[in-house]
């Protein structure tokens, strides 16, 4: 009976989030038209690219397999920030009157997922238009995992910083950051690279693409990542929500 | 312009009201700027400076790189939720009266204050890395990136919805300044001269290692702003005539 009515009211939270999303049609045409955008352009720039030292592949392909990430990591990530930051007063209201904080979060955390498959099917379609790409599973599911992975990170900071500007620069700024330090675009051996969310899923995503052995450290490395993040968004989630974050 | 004044103090003491965001307008830039001069190895790299071939150390070339950038960030993200924000008290101001060149006088006025703040602390930032030859140049060339990019997030939030017009922040600035302007590229990009941080890029570069600075970028960067700013202004007067 309890578990029916879990499973009920995540369905009703899960559908009314994509009803949300689905609400304002640009959204759909964004998940659609940006990626093949975001990884032709960064193909293309980087081709003007020498080799420089520490770039693992052609200019080009890092370009193209960073934009992957890109566009796989960070549109979840904005969806995640905006999912936490409007839904805050129904949120509220929805726990005041009985729903649990854990069935809202699990439900914004599923529309993050769904957004975070989909937009990974898109941008690995749009890699194999640009550049071989030898384990297809592989490829995918990182692209997935990074997606729910920036989802949270978005969906943290929702917490946080519930205000658009405010939570707005602070992803916009740490997604850059990761971006241009976890790509293999900037050459460094700083230890600070490997907290940043990017690091591990950046290896794996690239053993995917040139079919080299993935290796554990980095599968353990992402999986802890998203593992240990998920738990702190849900303590956070759970704390915050209705306590109306950092002001 | 007494009602562009008091629509402008009313913009920057919103702003002051949110210590949160006073914070993250201070610590953000200087952060960024921080964190990649930090990170690279000081190794000597080639880069092209105002048609010349100079021998740089990397942690200085990415902290010039990276300084345009941060403001870029800051003013685009400003910019995109100014005008989303302000909306339906714009609307407001000019049903009252208020003139649309006032009104976006005063939204213009506080998108700059908040492009200057981020230029000094980036620039200031930048300084404990690599001192820029002409720091006044280097200043007007990082402002410029936070207002032509401010324009631009206000353009975005005009015609976009707010996710759309974030992503456009988050991956604009990142593919123009640090991909397409980069001084690390052996040849320039054919959409790289098109861009909003074209000009102003040249500026800093120039700025930052050279001791005479052909000041004909910031002309061309003003003129860029300008272009951007009637499109924005035409955006704006349509909203307001539909809102």
């Amino acid at each position: 009976m309890a578990v029916a009515r879990r499973a009920r009211r995540l369905e009703v939270g899960l559908s009314s989030a994509v009803r949300e999303f689905l609400r304002e049609p640009v959204n759909l045409a964004l998940l659609v038209a940006l990626p093949p955008l975001v990884i032709v352009s960064y193909g293309s720039i980087m081709s003007s690219f020498p080799e420089l030292p520490g770039m693992s592949s052609s200019p080009e392909t890092l370009g193209a397999v960073a934009g992957t990430l890109f566009v796989a990591a960070f549109l979840p990530g904005v969806i995640g920030l905006f999912q936490v930051i409007s839904a805050r007063r129904a949120d509220e209201r929805l726990s005041l009157v009985g729903f649990p904080r854990g069935t809202l979060f699990a439900a914004r955390l599923l529309t993050v997922a769904a957004a975070s498959l989909l937009t990974g099917a898109i941008a690995l379609a749009v890699l194999t238009t640009r550049t071989d790409v030898a384990s297809l599973p592989a490829a995918f599911g990182t692209l997935a995992l990074v997606g729910v992975l920036y989802g949270l990170v978005g969906m943290l900071i929702g917490a946080v910083l519930p205000r658009e500007l405010e939570g707005s620069l602070v992803l916009v700024f740490v997604a850059d950051i990761d971006e241009a330090l976890a790509s293999g675009i900037v050459e460094t051996d700083a230890a600070f690279v490997k907290l940043l969310p990017l690091h591990y899923p950046h290896e794996l995503f690239e053993a995917a693409v040139d079919g080299s052995a993935m290796a554990t450290g980095d599968v353990l490395g992402t999986g802890a990542y998203v593992g240990v993040l998920a738990l702190v968004t849900l303590g956070v989630y759970t704390t915050l929500t209705g306590e109306g974050g950092l002001q | 312009m007494s009602s562009a004044r008091t629509t402008f103090e009313m913009g920057l003491r919103e702003y002051v009201r949110t210590p949160v965001l006073l914070a993250l307008l201070v610590f953000l830039p200087a952060y960024f700027v921080a964190v990649f001069a930090r990170v690279v190895p000081d190794d000597t790299v080639p880069v092209t400076v105002a048609g010349e071939t100079l021998q740089v150390g990397m942690q200085a070339v990415v902290a010039a790189l990276m300084a345009p950038m941060a403001t870029a960030l800051v003013g685009g993200v400003a910019g995109l939720f100014l005008m989303r924000s302000a909306k339906a008290a714009d609307t407001r101001l000019a049903i009252v009266g208020t003139s649309l060149p006032e009104i976006l006088a005063a939204r213009g006025g506080v998108l700059a204050v908040a492009a200057v703040a981020a230029s000094l602390v980036s620039t200031a930032v930048v300084a404990v890395t690599h001192v820029p030859e002409q720091v006044g140049w280097f200043l007007a060339a990082t402002a410029l990136t936070g207002l032509v990019y401010g324009t631009v997030g206000a353009l975005a939030g005009l015609v976009f919805n707010r996710l759309a017009g974030v992503y456009v922040l988050m991956f604009g600035p990142l593919l123009d300044i640090f991909l397409a302007q980069s001084p690390l590229s052996t040849e320039t990009h054919a959409v790289a001269p098109y861009l909003p941080g074209h000009y102003p890029l040249e500026l800093a570069f120039d700025a930052a290692f050279t001791v005479g600075v052909d000041p004909s970028p910031i002309w061309w960067g003003l003129g860029y702003l300008l272009a951007v700013a009637l499109v924005t202004a035409l955006a704006f007067r349509r909203t307001l005539r539909v809102g």
